[in-house]
């Protein structure tokens, strides 16, 4: 949250100049300025300079130099990120990765593709689908975050229940490490166990272990159909039942999201889909796969949900327009909620599923008890919940209040066996904590993990192991 | 004079991204500044007094404004405002553009504006509907007279009076946002009931200021009539018409349904790809920012080429006057023509 230190930039641009050349290095106000924050409320923090490069060599030869003059270096992808894991709060170098964002290769056979980690995820996805593809990560913003980013957070979305998350897709990397060279992990198999697995080791390393210039990730075949369907309920505790008799059916769908009633109120004021606002909660549920297959699922699916007390009705989207809307409407609910003040604070704890109603519960106290408004939506297949608090950034006793509710929330995600992050990552707003979380002995590890890749700690200092 | 933003406005955005692939300056450059979330992080450190507003004016400049990042932001932030502010607080003086100055002043009076229309001969003066007006527009008369004078044709109900002023959009968009509101206000106290217009960007403007109910676009009033039409043929086939949506009417209305539908029913309609990116004529853009106004439809060019069009139809002069002369630089034969000139061809 300190402002980095505002050192005369000149000799650093200059020496990179001379390096990379001047049309990828930014060391003027506007461009410094303009890379100062992520999508993480509070931080903000200047670089000293900016680069854009186009190769892995040009990577290569910045680490090497950063490496040498122990300057701070934050991998950058479209920054939006909610753990200020990119915010240059010790200023440095900012290496925004997002004009490396070539798609090098769809191998249909072997379904895979190459790509450099500044393509888009959406990019990628409607690119392999002309192949009858699909890149399975799907995190709600999947049309600006890349898949650089996507890698070094472990990005989930909105079918983790089925498909599992970032992790899962990963093949192998090309990675330049802290001393600036160039390794490759993994491999174009599904099977390869030779050696650690680092390629799974870089997967949420969140920029300090290396810079990512290639990915090699799995692909799924594009399933030939989907349905999706809403269920209202008088509140999140009821939907969090259905969520439950659901899974305990035996059914794994792609996904079940919920919202609760802010949320329901704040994404049908910009998506006009007609929800039902009076409902206490909301469940999106769906699946994809063969048409009679999904047609049975998600049938029963919807009548599980109109039978769970509490049910306040269920309807089927027409067809895949509307089941689009539907998932593009779940996929803003951060932004939507934003509506409602000034400063919306999000937060993304894990908890076991089964037990996902009492965190409901704990959540709705949390924000009685401060006086705060706490609009909470997620990914409930997974256990996944975002409670977002929206204050008015003015008023002091709510900010306070946020602020108290914040850290209770953690302390009853990591009581009830859940964790302080479910896949936003830690970047600095979540460091606080992590050491309740793993234990000093874990901590440790981590950082001697950290130095043997990035000695002069340089990637991304004062986050994940430093 | 604004000299701060308002703040509320500025508190909207939370850095999310939703917008950066909406934004065509973002798509030439991938650079944060030129994204509208960079814009509105400098548009904060302006606001804090962390960096002067001259630092900054290369990016307001750049900015086409045609608030494509509006509709996509879920969080409802209102950028074309936060625009207008900044070019209001900062390109004064000697930071206005010289070629801004000299538009300012060819439309500063009504007769200034009314002797434009002496030049090209526009509709003539007529009493109907005293309760439907038309617009006359500024620039649109010198440029584009024949459009007026085909609404007088294919609607007769509407009135017509010459002595009119300038919507004042071009002052909104351009640095002079309390001058801009006024003219709005004078041109609504001016023409009684509805106003009608065949500029997008007029209308977004009018309808901010007096009101959306006061203000009705060509296309938007025409569907609302329906008035049945029969398709139109060239050697025996239906002719082929694509669309270039007005970034105003689109992104600030939220008209773009009903030019689309009018134009299905008067022969082939193809959707030009990105039909409601900006085509970069974005106002007086194409004037002070000639070689990105080039970069920026560069691709549509090719687009329409490749779909061998007759017709591309727009619903504001300046896109009109863009598409024309672009797609004559590239010597593509497709046609660009108001969407009222292509009614009167069904009409006919
Ligand atoms: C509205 C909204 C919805 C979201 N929904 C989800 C969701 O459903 N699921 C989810 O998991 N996340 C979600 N996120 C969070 C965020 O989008 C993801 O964490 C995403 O993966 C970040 O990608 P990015 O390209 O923006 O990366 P950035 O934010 O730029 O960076 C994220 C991290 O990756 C590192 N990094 C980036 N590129 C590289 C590289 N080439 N090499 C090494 N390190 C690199 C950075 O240093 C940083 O640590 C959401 C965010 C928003 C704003
Ligand atoms: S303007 Fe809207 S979409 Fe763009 S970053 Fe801000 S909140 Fe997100
Ligand atoms: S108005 Fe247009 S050019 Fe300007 S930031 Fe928004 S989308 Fe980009």
């Amino acid at each position: 949250m300190s402002p980095a230190p505002n050192r005369d930039n000149q000799k650093l641009v200059d020496r990179l100049t001379a390096l990379v050349g001047a049309e990828i290095v930014h060391g003027d106000a506007v461009a410094l300025e303009s890379y100062s924050r992520d999508a993480t409320p509070l931080f903000h923090g200047l670089p000293e300079v900016v680069v854009t490069p186009r190769s892995t060599q040009e990577v290569e030869e910045i680490v090497k130099f950063a490496a040498s003059t122990k300057t701070p270096i934050i991998a950058r992808g479209a920054g939006s990120n909610l753990c200020a894991a990119t915010v240059p709060l010790n200023g440095g170098i900012v290496l925004s990765m997002n004009k490396m964002n070539k798609i090098l290769e769809v191998d249909r056979a072997q379904m895979l593709a190459v790509v450099q980690p500044g393509v888009t995820n959406q990019t990628l996805d409607e690119t392999v689908a002309k192949e009858g593809l699909m890149f399975v990560p799907d995190p709600g913003s999947k049309n600006v975050s890349t898949i650089g980013g996507n890698v070094a957070t472990s990005a989930g979305g909105l079918r983790g229940l089925k498909y599992g998350t970032t992790k899962n897709y990963i093949l192998g990397l090309e990675v330049v490490t802290g001393t600036g060279e160039v390794i490759r992990t993994g491999s174009r198999m599904v099977k390869d166990v030779a050696g650690y697995d680092l390629t799974r080791l870089f997967v949420g390393s969140e920029g300090t272990l290396g810079i990512f210039t290639e990915i090699t990730t799995i692909l799924n075949p594009r399933p030939r159909a989907a349905k999706y369907g809403v269920a209202y309920f008088t509140d999140l505790a009821a939907a969090s039942n259905a969520v439950d008799q659901v899974v305990r059916a035996g059914i794994l769908p792609a996904t079940m999201e919920f919202l609760d009633n802010p949320c329901i109120l704040a994404v049908e004021e910009f998506a006009h889909l007609g929800l039902d606002t009076q409902a206490g909660a909301l469940l999106l549920f769906g699946d994809d796969g063969e048409p009679d297959f999904i047609d049975a699922a998600v049938g029963k699916m919807a009548q599980i949900a109109a039978e769970v007390s509490g049910s306040r009705g269920v309807t089927l989207a027409a067809d895949t327009a509307a089941a689009d809307a539907l998932l593009y409407a779940r996929r803003c609910s951060l932004p939507a909620l934003a509506r409602l003040g000034t400063l919306s604070i999000l937060e993304d704890i894990s908890v076991p599923r089964p037990i996902m109603s009492d965190a409901v519960k704990g959540i709705n106290e949390i924000g009685k008890k401060n006086q705060v408004l706490i609009g909470t939506f997620g990914h409930a297949g997974d256990g996944n919940l975002h409670p977002t608090i929206v204050v008015d950034k003015n008023d002091e006793r709510a900010v306070h209040g946020a602020e108290k509710a914040l850290k209770e929330i953690f302390e009853m995600a990591l009581a009830l066996g859940g964790t302080i992050t479910g896949e936003h990552g830690v970047g600095s707003a979540k460091l606080p904590y992590l050491t309740a979380r793993l234990g000093e002995g874990q901590m440790q590890l981590q950082r001697g993990i950290k130095s043997v890749f990035d000695p002069a700690g340089i990637l991304n200092p004062g986050r994940l192991g430093s | 004079m604004t000299d701060k933003f308002t703040q509320s406005k500025l508190d909207r955005c939370i850095s999310c991204g939703y917008c950066l692939p909406a934004c065509p300056t973002y798509q030439l450059t991938g650079d944060e500044q030129s994204s509208p979330r960079g814009r509105i992080t400098l548009m904060r450190a302006l606001q804090d007094g962390k960096m002067p507003f001259t630092d900054a004016l290369e990016e307001s400049s750049f900015c086409l404004g045609c608030r494509a990042c509006e509709p996509v932001c879920p969080a409802g932030v209102e950028y074309g405002v936060l625009l207008e502010e900044w070019r209001e607080i900062s390109w004064q003086g000697k930071n206005r553009p010289l070629i801004v100055r000299g538009l300012f002043e060819a439309v500063k009076s009504k007769w200034r504006v009314r002797a434009m229309g002496v030049i090209s001969p526009t509709a003539r003066e007529r009493k109907a509907d005293p309760n439907l007006n038309l617009m006359m527009g500024c620039f649109e008369r010198v440029l584009f007279p024949k459009v007026s004078r085909t609404v007088a044709r294919i609607a007769p109900e509407v009135s017509i009076t010459k002595n009119q002023g300038c919507c004042g959009a071009l002052h909104a968009h351009n640095g002079e946002l309390e001058r801009g509101k006024e003219m709005a206000k004078e041109l609504g106290e001016k023409l009684s009931g509805t106003i009608l217009t065949t500029a997008g960007g007029c209308a977004a403007h009018l309808a901010a200021v007096i009101g959306n109910e006061r203000v009705n676009e060509f296309s938007q009033w025409w569907s609302a009539q329906e008035k049945l039409l029969k398709p139109i043929e060239k050697n025996g086939k239906k002719i082929r018409i694509g669309f270039q949506d007005s970034c105003h009417l689109r992104n600030g209305l939220g008209i773009f349904k009903q030019p689309r539908e009018i134009l299905k029913s008067l022969g082939d309609y193809v959707e030009i790809p990105d039909a409601s990116g900006c085509c970069g004529a974005a106002g007086s853009y194409s004037l002070l920012q000639r070689k990105n106004s080039r970069k920026v439809i560069a691709k549509k060019i090719e687009d329409i080429k490749d779909l061998n069009l007759d017709y591309v139809i727009t619903v504001n002069p300046g896109c009109t006057r863009q598409l024309a002369t672009s797609l004559r630089r590239s010597r593509v034969k497709t046609r660009v023509l108001h969407i009222a000139q292509l009614i009167e061809m069904a009409v006919n």
